[in-house]
Parts: C-alpha cells; structure tokens; sequence
C-alpha cells in the first residue's frame, strides 16, 4: 500500500469537483501520465457512512470495464481516510470542442466521434449498465483524438425487473421523455436519447434543447416532435409525472438541422424517438448506413483539437472549467429555479 | 432599480416587470397607473405630500433616488433665471459668489428650508435683472460657440472625405479606361503575338490589384475604450484537413462471455422464455422497459464462464 503512495507523482492540480479533488500525476513505474481523483471525505458524518456513492459505482462498474472508448480505471488506492481513483489522462472533452468557435466540425469528425460513443456505449449497454450522464462534458477526449467515455458517478446495472430506479439521472438537457415524465423502471434507451441530443448539438454547436426546467424540457422537446399520443407511445398516461400539454405541431429534421444530409437525419431521427421502445439501439446505430457512406470518419489524430492542446499539452480544462460553469450556470442541472 | 415598488399601490418591480416610475415636481414617486387614476382630470394632488400637481408635470424617473429628481427639477427652473455666465462678472470671486448663491437658492428649495423667502429672492432677482436674463436667454455662452465650432469642423472635414473618395473613384476609372486603350493600341500596332500581349497586361493588371490590396490596410473598427467591433479579436478558423481516413465498416460487438450461445429476441419470445419472467407493466413498457431484457441478462449472468478453464495458472 505505501508503494502506491510514492508511485503516482503529483504534477499539478486539474480541479476539484463535488466530491473531488482532480491531480495530473506522473506514474513512476510506467512514466504514463495519468489522472488521479481524490475523492473527499467531506465532513465526520459523511465518513461514518463509509467511501463515497458516486466513487463507489465508478470502482463497482470500471473495475470490470475494458474498452477503447471507456475510460480505464487504472489503479484505486486508499490513505487514511481518503479513497484516490487512477484513470486514464484525457486532455479535453467533447465539450470544449463543442464551444470552441476557431474548430470546424465536419461531417467526417462528427461521424468519428459519434461512432466511439456508440462503441463505447455499444460495450457497456452489452454489460448491463446504464451511464445515465452522458452529455458532451463527460466524452472525454484526448490528443490523440480517442474518445472515451467518462465519470461513471451514476452509472448502474440494469436489467433487473425488480429494481426500481430513481428518474432524477441525466443532465435535464439530455435527459429523455419517459424520465421527465418520472419513469422508474427503463433502460438503454435513457443513453440513446443523450447521445441522439449530443449528435445533435455537434450539429448545432448550440445545445439542442435547453430547458430551463423539467416541464420547459419537456415543451422544447415536444415543439420539435408534436405531443406524443397513446398511439405512437403505448402506455404514456400510466408515467406517474405525465401531463398534458398544450398541443404542438412537429417540425420536420430538415428545417433544424438544414445542412444535414438524409442518412444524418435518419440517425437523429432514430435516436431522438419519444416512444423509448422504437428508440434505436446502439448496434442498429452503428449499422446504419450513415456511418458506412462517405465521407470517412476522420482519423483520430487528424481529429481537430483546441489549439491550447496541441501545443502544449498540458491543460485539461475539464474539471476546472466543471466549477466554472457551476458558477455561471452552464450546467443547469445544479441550478435551482423558483 | 429592482426594489422599487409604488407607495401608492405598492406594486414593485418584481411583481410587474414593466413597471415605471413617475415623478413630478415635489419629488414624490407614483407608478405610471397610479398617475393615470388619480390623474385623470389632468390635475391633482400629491398622494404624499398634498401638494397640488398637474399632470404633463410628470416624467419617468430617471434617478433611483426621487429626491433627486426633484432637485433635478428646481435646478432646471432656477438656471432658467440665473443664467448668468462667467464674462458678465468683473472678477473671479464675482462668479463664485454667484455660483453658491444659486447653489443655496437650489438646496434650500429641494430641501423645503425658508421656502417663502427664497421664493421671494428669485422673483426679486427677476425683476432686478430682467433684461439682462432676457439678453443671456439669446446669448450662447462660450462653451456653446466652442461646441458649435467643433461641430463645424466635423462637418468640414467629412466634406474633405467625401470629395477624396469621389476623387479616387473617378481616377480609377479613368485608369481602366486608358489601360484598356493601351493595350487596343498595342494590339493595333504592335507585332508581336496578339496572345502574348494579352497575357502581359492581363498579368500586370493583377499585380496592380495585388499591390492594390496590400496598400489597403486592414480596418480595424474599435471603440475608443480598445473594445474591438465584429469578429476581430478571433484568430481564423482552425485548417480543416481533407485527407480522409478508411470508411467505416460496422462490425457487431462480440462479448467473450465463455458460455453458451445466448438466444436471439426472436427465440426468446418464439421459445417460451419469458413465461418465466414476470411480464412488464404498462408503465414499464411506456418507460422503456420489456420483460425480454431482464430475461436475456438473466441468461448471460447464468451462462457466463460456463466454459471457462484456466488457460495458465495464476502467478
């Protein structure tokens, strides 16, 4: 155990979380650089209850996971009362691409990282688990342009008819109809819809649908696709949060998203499905013609990066700018609206 | 701004986001339906203070502070007397003299002190200056002959502009128009290959062009704070590569799971399989869920490492 002290060696502070703490470190034995999450032991309380949900899930699930495009838990070691978590270093994340207004997104970096999320979630949904968090933020991405997918603080098994699970996952921009309206029991589809919104906001480079609060979620997803009927959607009503709306007509896929071509739009159209049972899957995704037809999926070290990146090499502004957004409201999931 | 609410109604600003303030001359502040009730004969009296107001009295309310704007106000109707300016005093003090005394006049009626009798200094200061308020009234003070004469000079010199740009316009065109002549010219006259003098002078006309564009410096449009306008400060776009990558191929993800074949949905539902399952709720199918999935997971958690032999001992 002491070893493990001595063989991460801190390089610098990447930024600190809800829960922890991020360091940039050097592994001695392997001269890999890696990050190491620290995860805090906040108040005597919170100690008696023993190491951390969220930390716990992310070493429950990564311990087991293995894939190109999820992010390797390399190592988790333990000193006093704090619990330190390795993983892979990732320089930046899908976000900052997004945001980035000096990159260029083409058709081809698109479908590249489009299909390495769908691989990735590909594998896990194959595992049994839900990520239940995607959104841009967390496909972490690095120089080599391999994306990975990250933070697994609310991952969970599913599969189990008898476990009920809680509807409040996924950031309310990402989130999917049937949670909104309080399902308890779901499943793959929860990921899909969040990877259909990112497609999209790759897209857009503007969030697709950012609602101010559940219902105003729900009334920007509606005043694209026209109200879901008990018809397309069997069972609606019986959702325990269902409410009516007031009545929408939908807007044809071609008028949002106008510079895309119809296999695009065909696999928007597959992900973003009210009903989560007509919902594609991830390996129906993947299959689909989009991904085969030309142009190519960009390389990944062809893939383009903020310029700070490949410079220099050192930044990940992920986690920092994580609390930034916190405080200026980016992420609206932490906000509270009255 | 925010807090603001109507002494009368007391509706605020955060109840009625378009709410305004109003305010007249005693400096008390009504909202703009307030003024429109009880002003609805076109006079009244202040709500506050009793005192009688008409209604075109009222304005916005600019300042927070409605005590301010009511010295606004007296400021503004006292200057209309005093208007006297630096030059028609002998001296320096003179003029400050003067200054404090209209500075007194003002505090003392914002702040209702000895109002009679500074009433009575104004109307005597009227009438002990008539002509000469009446005289500054049409007489512009220096600052406003310096103003103007600003004015003036702007005027002049964008009038320099616009002839310098009539100017070169006519000039280029006239340049055109003796280019094409030379080169009619030579054509007409000179021996060589017609092809060969359309080439030089249609390469010359490019560099002119060239230069042209190298002359012109690039505009920069900033606000005099350094606040740069339109989308300068943006280094250009990232280069986008073109070169492509192999197409992609799709190929199905295989689980190593060392156990047997897992069934297909087809035969999960042909073969009877989820007759051991408990059926999903409506609810759970409106959510997402089927009994087929926790029937497949249930079979992979049974049928995994089924197969499994260990390969090389461990350590």
């Amino acid at each position: 155990m002491s070893n493990k002290l001595t063989r991460y060696e801190k390089i610098e502070f990447l930024g600190e979380g809800q829960f922890a703490t991020v360091y940039k470190a050097r592994d001695v034995e392997t001269d890999n650089i890696v990050a190491v999450k620290k995860i805090k032991m906040g108040s005597r309380q919170e100690a008696q209850d023993g190491i951390n949900r969220t930390a716990l899930r992310e070493i429950k699930l990564l311990q087991e996971l293995h894939h190109r495009n999820v992010i390797g838990l390399l190592d988790v070691f333990g000193h006093m009362s704090n619990v330190s978590l390795v993983f892979d270093f990732m320089d930046t994340d899908l976000e900052v691409i997004i945001k980035d207004n000096t990159i260029i997104l083409t058709t081809g970096n698109i479908k590249a990282y489009i299909i390495q999320t769908l691989q990735g979630l590909d594998y896990l949904h194959r595992n049994w688990v839900l990520h239940r968090d995607l959104k841009p933020n967390n496909l972490l991405v690095n120089s080599n342009g391999v994306l990975k997918i990250g933070d697994f603080g609310l991952a969970k098994l599913y599969g189990s008819p008898n476990r009920i699970n809680t509807h409040q996952v996924v950031t309310r921009w990402y989130r999917c109809p049937e949670l909104l309206f309080g399902a308890k029991l779901y499943s793959t589809g929860v990921d899909m819809w969040a990877v259909g919104c990112i497609l999209a906001e790759l897209l857009l480079r503007v969030p697709l649908f950012p609602g101010e609060s559940d219902l105003d979620q729900l009334t920007k997803i509606f005043a694209v696709f026209g109200n879901p009927t008990e018809e397309n959607w069997p069972g609606l009503k019986s959702l325990s949060d269902y409410v009516e709306f007031k009545p929408f007509t939908p807007i044809p896929l071609k008028n949002i998203f106008t510079a895309a071509g119809d296999d695009l739009l065909d696999v928007l159209e597959g992900l973003l499905v009210l009903n989560p049972l007509k919902r594609f899957e991830c390996s129906k995704c993947l299959a689909m013609p989009f991904f085969s037809n030309k142009p190519a999926p960009t390389p990944g070290s062809k893939l383009p990066l903020p310029q700070n990146i490949r410079k220099t090499e050192v930044e990940r502004p992920t986690l920092k700018r994580k609390l930034l957004d916190a405080v200026e409201g980016g992420s609206l999931s932490k906000r509270l609206f009255f | 701004m925010e807090d603001f609410t109507c002494p009368r109604c007391k509706t605020s600003k955060f109840q009625n986001p378009s709410l305004k303030m109003m305010v007249n001359v005693c400096g008390h502040g009504l909202c703009e339906s307030c003024v429109d009730l009880l002003f609805l004969k076109g006079s009244g009296s202040c709500p506050e203070c009793r005192i009688p107001l008409r209604r075109n009295n009222f304005r916005v309310q600019l300042f927070e502070d409605a005590s301010v704007e009511k010295e606004v106000d007296i400021r503004k109707r006292v200057l209309r007397d005093f208007n006297k300016k630096e030059e028609d005093f002998n001296s320096l003090a003179e003029f400050n003299d003067y200054l404090e005394e209209v500075e007194t006049i003002i505090y003392n009626l914002t702040n209702n002190i000895d109002v009679v009798n500074t009433n009575k200094k104004i109307e005597q200061y009227k009438r002990d200056n008539r002509e000469q308020i009446m005289k500054n009234k049409g007489k512009l003070g220096r600052e406003e002959y310096e103003l103007e004469e600003l004015l003036e000079l702007e005027k002049q010199q964008q009038e320099m502009r616009k002839q310098e740009i009539i100017i070169e316009e006519t000039e280029s065109k006239k340049k055109k128009i003796r280019e094409k002549e030379a080169l009619i010219d030579e054509l007409m006259f000179s021996s060589e290959n017609a092809k060969n003098i359309v080439e030089t002078f249609a390469q010359q006309a490019k560099e002119a062009k060239e230069e042209e564009a190298k002359a012109a410096p690039a505009k920069k449009t900033h606000f005099s704070t350094g606040i740069q306008i339109g989308r300068q400060t943006q280094s250009s776009f990232l280069p986008v590569p073109i070169e492509e990558g192999p197409l992609f191929v799709y190929k199905p993800l295989v689980l190593q799971t060392d156990g047997p074949k897992l069934p297909t949905d087809e035969e999960i539902a042909s073969m009877g399989y989820t007759n051991h399952v408990r059926a999903e709720n409506e609810q759970e199918r409106a959510g997402g869920f089927r009994s087929n999935i926790a029937c497949v997971r249930a079979l992979q958690d049974a049928f995994s490492g089924l197969y499994h032999v260990r390969k090389a001992p461990v350590h």
